[in-house]
């Protein structure tokens, strides 16, 4: 049982006072579709399509592996989306539609299915 | 819950405070930090449950929790939050700094016991 | 042993290994298209407007440290200003300075003194005080400074270089909600004789998040 227990009883994003490396004063300057995701968060918010307390919590309830694994905006895109399903703003297949469109235009499908 | 302060019992007239009214908590307050099972989506890190502080300041202006917010509930019963100060050595038993080191932190009047 | 949760908790200090990126000239990645994607269809259904992401880059990019460090020097040489922000950042920040909390946010402002050192963190996400000082570093994201920062602050400032002597009282504020913190540091001696613009110069990112103390050029050296 405790094998798990730490992926119930605490959020992957809840992680003060957990071990941790020390500290790498690393930045980089954003890629223009993060800068592009950023703005989407603060537009989405103005209008209360997702809010920032709705994006805190599709973020973190994107589950440890994919918090672990995916850089900071690709966590903060695919909360988008889920949420936008969940809401029923977007469906699934709306995106996929599109971003197969979109991916056409550079001449190639998406490799997402590897 | 504490009673309001003296000084606001004293000008008002009896009546009944909706929720949200007036803060249930005052500057130097001792208070207990909510423990809550099971996890859910809480905007209380879990390494300040159960423990002991004191109230800093009351936040300006009651709002919504925004834990009912994370699921798209932007109405509803306001409440504060507070600025409460809790001191290292309550967090992390064996603190190797200074005593008078401390956390201060913004937690929603839901979250707020006598210690 | 180090545990699964351990190596799976937030940890991206690293930089981006994974999608190939625009300013590489390659096609886009993954996650770059679903953006694009996903903001065509919310412009095609009208739910935002065509030219308000590119409008919000715009006030992304007016955010820099720049802004924070002129409100510090203002701080350190008028004590009117001053009592004002501490009485209301915010307030104080949109009536001299016409900048806006464009996430609607609050701040309180935290004085750093001979017997107090302040030091912000958010350990739940990454909550920063956006409007005053643009976006935060990749490190103030990364798991190692939020999950330390509250139980070790005298070691990671120690890694910062800075060394809080013991019976200065160290105070960690840790955002959850609505309020963001700026740390104003000690003005530095020796400048008595500075205008308020040379002042701000002197005011870095880091020392308004608490991390460094502002220094003289010259103490930069050793």
């Amino acid at each position: 049982m405790t094998q798990t227990a730490h992926l119930v009883n605490r959020l992957p994003n809840d992680i003060g006072g957990v071990d941790a490396e020390r500290i790498e004063q690393t930045d980089h300057v954003l890629e223009p579709w993060e800068k592009r995701c950023h703005a989407l968060a603060d537009v989405l918010d103005y209008h209360k399509i997702i809010s920032t307390e709705e994006k805190r919590r599709g973020v973190e309830s994107l589950g440890a592996k994919m918090i672990g694994e995916l850089t900071y905006y690709e966590r903060w895109i695919v909360a988008f989306a889920n949420i936008l399903f969940q809401k029923g703003v977007l469906t699934p297949d709306d995106l996929a539609k599109k971003m197969e469109e979109v991916a056409a235009r550079h001449s190639g499908p998406i490799e997402a299915h590897e | 819950m504490p009673e309001p302060s003296s000084a606001t019992a004293a000008k008002s007239l009896h009546t009944v405070k909706s929720f949200g009214d007036q803060p249930t908590w005052k500057p130097g307050d001792a208070i207990r930090i909510s423990v809550r099972y099971p996890i859910a989506h809480y905007r209380v890190p879990r390494y300040i449950h159960g423990k002991h502080g004191t109230v800093e300041m009351v936040l300006d202006r009651a709002l919504v929790n925004n834990e009912e917010e994370g699921f798209g509930r932007n109405a509803g019963q306001l409440g504060y939050y507070y600025r409460v100060a809790i001191p290292l050595t309550e967090l992390w038993p064996g603190y190797a700094g200074s005593p008078n080191d401390n956390l201060r932190i913004e937690v929603f009047e839901t979250w707020l016991e006598k210690p | 042993m180090q545990t699964h949760e351990h190596q799976h908790d937030e940890d991206h200090s690293h930089p981006h290994p994974h999608a190939p990126s625009a300013k590489d000239d390659g096609p886009p990645g993954y996650y770059e298209i679903m953006e694009t994607a996903m903001r065509e269809l919310l412009v095609e259904r009208k739910l935002i407007g065509p030219g308000e992401i590119r409008r919000q880059i715009e006030v992304l990019d007016s955010r820099t440290p720049a802004l924070g460090a002129k409100v510090v020097a203002r701080a350190w040489v008028d004590p009117d200003f001053r009592a004002r922000l501490f009485a209301n950042g915010r307030k104080a920040c949109e009536e001299d300075f016409g900048i806006s909390f464009y996430d609607d946010t609050e701040l309180i402002a935290l004085e750093n003194t001979e017997k107090i050192h302040n030091l912000v963190v958010c350990t739940l996400c990454s909550c920063y005080p956006r409007p005053v000082l643009g976006l935060p570093p990749d490190w103030y994201k990364a798991k190692p400074y939020r999950a330390r920062a509250v139980k070790e602050p005298r070691v990671v400032l120690a890694e910062f270089g800075t060394i809080i002597p013991d019976d200065v009282e160290i105070r960690v504020s840790d955002s959850t909600a609505v309020v963001r913190f700026l740390v104003v540091p000690r003005r530095p001696e020796g400048t008595e004789n500075f205008t308020e613009e040379e002042l701000a110069a002197l005011v870095t990112r880091d020392a308004m998040i608490g991390v460094v103390p502002v220094q003289l050029p010259t103490a930069n050296i050793s």
